[in-house]
């Protein structure tokens, strides 16, 4: 009866809204992946590029605009601002990548296994992040870096880190709520299927799309974050270039040299562009709601 | 407009969606009349294309991606490419639609008297204490006991049957000279939906409306319509007067229909005769008659040229088949698949 | 009936949290590498400020008797005085939050000003012109942070454009003058709203798509009324609970997004105060700051939390 009653023209609607559902992912998603390839490649193999040193001054080289000996000019004390943001994505890359190790390291496996099991593990620990959840990440962050000093790039990842494992539970807890009551994972179940088997064979490889999507768009987010403490003189001290401490310098001197605050802005800027664009993408690929994420 | 000039006339309409995998011909191609006071029933499986007929003869569609094609008039005004602004003109006063999900389509977050006001004071021109006072009546009108404080509910405060009442009253609110009514009851509880076809039955005949009545359960229409149009893949297979087409019909398809209904008189634990095979694919019709792949009937023929509509003698009765079944006369005496 | 009861329990959840809060501020002192009242004393490390100081947070006592004995003076508002500029963290604190609010008051109404009608015009035609120039500019928004946006919002209006009152150090208080108070709010207000705006179009944007295909906007539609009041009487309120929701989470992000503008044009807000506390090593008033943000937060998530409850009561029967 139920089944008769629906229509052909009430479902139809829903499909007819999206013509470009899983389409193919679009030449720009690959332009974003090639992008954030060149970026990782720079950060890892910064110190054996042929770059010039990124703190070396040069005084007879001052505020240079844009040239073929300096790809992107130099600062107000003649370093190279090319080297220096190459240099830079170095903190922006590990710190991006590193948080959400820990994020994921932790979050994921707890927010799987909270799920699969359910009951009183689930409970405890869902309120329990929930109640961290609610804490302002942000403020915290910069409080314990303010206090735990001398602040270096580990710890600073390390609190990072520690601060994304709830909001990496939720989602990842969700996602395999969603799963978890899907046919096949019941399927595997009443066939007997082992726990590991079922979490690593069936779940796992069902969550992996939620998960990456949301690792990119984490990445991002933590990017940014270490941008704005680095920009308020809380991440790794000058000179060692980062990309926000390299804006944060630049700003008392915008009306000498434009060019010191533009590029390492518009590198910070294309590298969250990529991250978040590929993250998208690859959310309305595997077609799953914002409202998960 | 003259006494015997019908109210709705449908000619060719055809409804097609353009979807990401190709051209969906979810009507393709239908015509009828009906006359003032008159009730017709449309039936058919799931996906045989009689909601969304109903909502193109409404002119509901959405606009993006959906083609309506050939002429719906009522009461003289057309309705296929007339622009929203139009419409709006004739919805409500002149034709009211009754949704089929009563848990879907009200509002859930306005409450119920509100949503009848609406339309009272919107397209009416009532203000607001006449408008709550007549809401109140229609509440009553459609049967919802203590009409005055359920103005107030929430739809989540009522039941399905109670929802639908409501939704009945919204459609009732300006006494449109056509109610298109869709799957009134499938949503409902089997004692409810008497219930709500013998208030549809009631209000129509009090309120001088004539009705299209969409349902995929010929028990439904058997006592409450004058005619019946079949519809099989998007097309009228059959059409007739009641009788016609409960006693006399001559489409396999029919037959099909009215065999994998339940009878009363029918002894416990009697199987029931489900139609074999899907509703087909309308991304790939066949170039014969739809029906052919699950017909017991079908010859080369079906399955190579489409049948049109023809009269059976009747000038109500036309059905859509080249094998069509025997007249009751002789059919006992007849066996499958022979020649008519 | 279940709101009261879903409210109590957000309630009670709520204090939870606040307690999570206060134990976390209170131990951050004791992250401070070395004795914890030499580094916070720093120069001024005279034995009356040192029994003061000991006096304040308990420190020659078990940790948690310290806890309480902090605890003690907090709840009867005292966070210490500053031992760097001899003033009490509380009045402190107490000039620079109403600067904080006014920026974020500010930006929230030109972040929904712009994000509802937009959102609104996108979602009566999901992939038409406007809906998608307005999407991939707001993506493209999304990938810029805020610090960029200042800086460079600063570089064209305040130094290239040369108008008055909007560079770094042009604050002045709402009291002093407020024609010139809300010309230097102009930049930071658009900054923080940027990204508000941003976040709050997009799920606007997708929730309206979705409750347009809902049925009783079908039946909506076939009562014959205009599309102004379908949009906004009957599509808008079931479409705005993930946007209060966002707007209440967004708050937390908004009060860091402060900080950097703060820092950046010398606002005396909480931003400003805190990074300036920081780098003075004045530890006490970081603490102190960080207590009032945080708990300001949790009230105001509570806040929009009820908020949503409101808007649709059937949240709270879940």
């Amino acid at each position: 009866m139920t089944n008769l009653a629906n229509d052909f023209g009430v479902a139809e609607p829903e499909l007819l809204d999206r013509p470009e559902k899983r389409g193919r992912l679009g030449i720009l998603f690959w332009v974003c992946v090639a992008w954030l390839g060149i970026n990782i490649f720079g950060a890892i193999f910064a110190n054996v590029l042929p770059l010039p040193n990124p703190l070396a001054n040069n005084y007879s080289a001052i505020n240079f605009g844009p040239s073929l000996h300096h790809l992107l000019g130099t600062d107000e004390l003649g370093r190279d601002i090319f080297s220096r943001i190459v240099y830079g994505s170095r903190i922006s890359v590990s710190v991006g990548f590193g948080a959400m190790l820990i994020g994921f390291g932790v979050g994921a496996p707890l927010g799987m296994l909270a799920a699969y099991r359910r009951g009183l593990f689930d409970q405890i620990v869902t309120t329990l992040m929930y109640v961290f959840l609610a804490f302002p990440a942000i403020i915290a962050v910069i409080a314990v870096l303010s206090f735990w000093t001398p602040r270096s790039l580990l710890k600073i990842i390390l609190v990072i880190g520690i601060a994304s494992i709830p909001l990496v539970y939720r989602v990842i807890r969700a996602a395999t709520l969603s799963m978890g009551s899907r046919d096949f994972v019941i399927a595997a179940k009443v066939q007997g299927a082992t726990d590991r088997r079922i979490i690593f064979r069936e779940l796992l490889p069902n969550i992996a799309p939620v998960g990456i999507s949301f690792l990119l768009i984490g990445i991002a987010t933590v990017v940014t974050l270490e941008g704005a403490l680095a920009f308020l003189g809380l991440s790794i001290n000058p000179p060692q270039p980062s990309w926000g401490n390299m804006i944060n310098e630049s700003r008392t001197l915008l009306s000498q040299n434009i060019w010191i605050a533009i590029f390492p802005a518009l590198a910070l800027c294309l590298f969250l562009l990529s991250l978040n664009y590929i993250g998208d993408r690859l959310r309305s690929y595997f077609d799953v709601s914002e409202v998960k994420l | 407009m003259s006494d015997n000039a019908p109210l709705l006339s449908v000619k060719n309409l055809a409804t097609t969606f353009e979807t990401a995998r190709g051209e969906v011909p979810a009507v393709g191609g239908v015509t009828f009349d009906l006359l003032a006071d008159e009730t017709i029933g449309i039936v058919g499986e799931s996906g045989s294309g009689k909601t969304v007929l109903a909502r193109s003869i409404m002119g509901l569609q959405p606009r993006t991606n959906v083609r309506v094609e050939g002429s719906v008039q009522l009461d003289g005004t057309e309705i296929v490419g007339a622009s929203e602004a139009e419409l709006r003109k004739i919805w409500a006063v002149d034709v009211a639609m009754i949704f089929q999900d009563p848990m879907t389509s009200l509002n859930p977050l306005i409450r119920i008297g509100k949503q009848i006001d609406e339309t009272l004071r919107l397209r009416l021109g009532l203000n607001k204490s006449d408008a709550k006072k007549r809401a109140i009546e229609l509440l009553d009108l459609v049967g919802i006991p203590s009409a005055n404080e359920r103005y107030m509910a929430y739809p989540a405060q009522l039941s399905g049957g109670m929802r639908q009442r409501v939704v009945i009253a919204i459609a009732l609110a300006c006494s449109p000279k056509l109610l298109l009514a869709d799957e009134p009851t499938t949503g409902l509880d089997v004692t409810i939906q008497a219930q709500i076809l013998n208030l549809l039955d009631q209000l129509k005949s009090d309120l001088h409306m004539s009705m299209v009545l969409v349902t995929h359960d010929l028990g439904v229409v058997a006592t409450r319509t004058d005619r019946i149009i079949v519809m099989y893949a998007g097309r009228i297979v059959e059409t007739g007067t009641t009788k016609e087409v409960f006693a006399q019909h001559r489409m396999p398809y029919t037959e099909a229909l009215l065999a994998s209904t339940p009878k009363v008189s029918d002894a416990s634990h009697t199987r029931l005769n489900a139609i074999p095979g899907r509703p087909p694919d309308l991304l790939k019709l066949a170039k014969g008659c739809s029906f052919a792949p699950r017909c017991q009937y079908a010859t080369e023929r079906c399955h190579n040229e489409r049948p049109e509509l023809e009269s059976s003698g009747s000038p109500s009765h036309l059905f859509a088949c080249w094998n069509p079944l025997p007249l009751p006369t002789n059919r006992t005496a007849s066996s499958a698949g022979s020649e008519a | 009936m279940a709101v009261i009861k879903y409210v109590a329990r957000r309630l009670v959840l709520m204090v939870g949290i606040i307690f999570v809060i206060s134990v976390g501020a209170f131990y951050l002192i004791h992250l401070l590498p070395g004795d914890p009242a030499t580094v916070i004393l720093g120069g001024g490390d005279t034995p009356q400020a040192r029994a003061a100081l000991y006096k304040q947070l308990g420190l020659n006592r078990g940790i948690v008797i310290q806890y309480f004995v902090w605890l003690n003076h907090v709840l009867h508002g005292n966070l210490g005085t500053s031992f760097i500029t001899n003033e009490s963290v509380v009045s402190t604190i107490k000039n620079a939050f109403p600067i904080d609010v006014e920026m974020i008051i500010l930006s929230q109404i030109l972040a929904f000003a712009f994000a509802i009608p937009l959102a609104m015009r996108s979602a009566q035609k999901p992939n038409g012109r406007l809906d998608k120039t307005a999407s991939a500019g707001s993506f493209t928004l999304l990938s810029i942070p805020p610090f960029i946006i200042i800086v460079f919002l600063v570089l064209i209006v305040a130094v290239k454009l040369k108008i008055p009152n909007t560079g770094p150090a042009s604050y002045v208080s709402i009291g002093q003058d407020w024609v010139v108070n809300l010309e230097s709010m102009v930049l930071p207000a658009v900054t923080l709203a940027i990204g508000s705006f941003v976040l709050y179009y997009r799920i606007l944007r997708s929730d309206l798509i979705s409750t347009l295909q809902e049925e009783f906007i079908t039946l909506a539609r076939s009562k014959g009324i205009s599309r102004r009041r379908i949009m906004w009487r009957h599509a808008f309120r079931p479409s705005s609970v993930a946007l209060v929701g966002t707007a209440g989470v967004n708050i937390g992000g908004l009060i860091a997004g402060g900080f950097v503008v703060q820092f950046l044009l010398q606002i005396p807000g909480l931003g400003f105060t805190l990074i300036d506390a920081i780098n003075l090593s004045d530890y006490l008033l970081v603490q102190g700051i960080v207590l009032v943000i945080s708990v300001s937060v949790v009230l105001i998530n509570f806040l929009f939390d009820f908020l949503i409850t409101i808007i649709d009561p059937r949240i709270a029967r879940d």
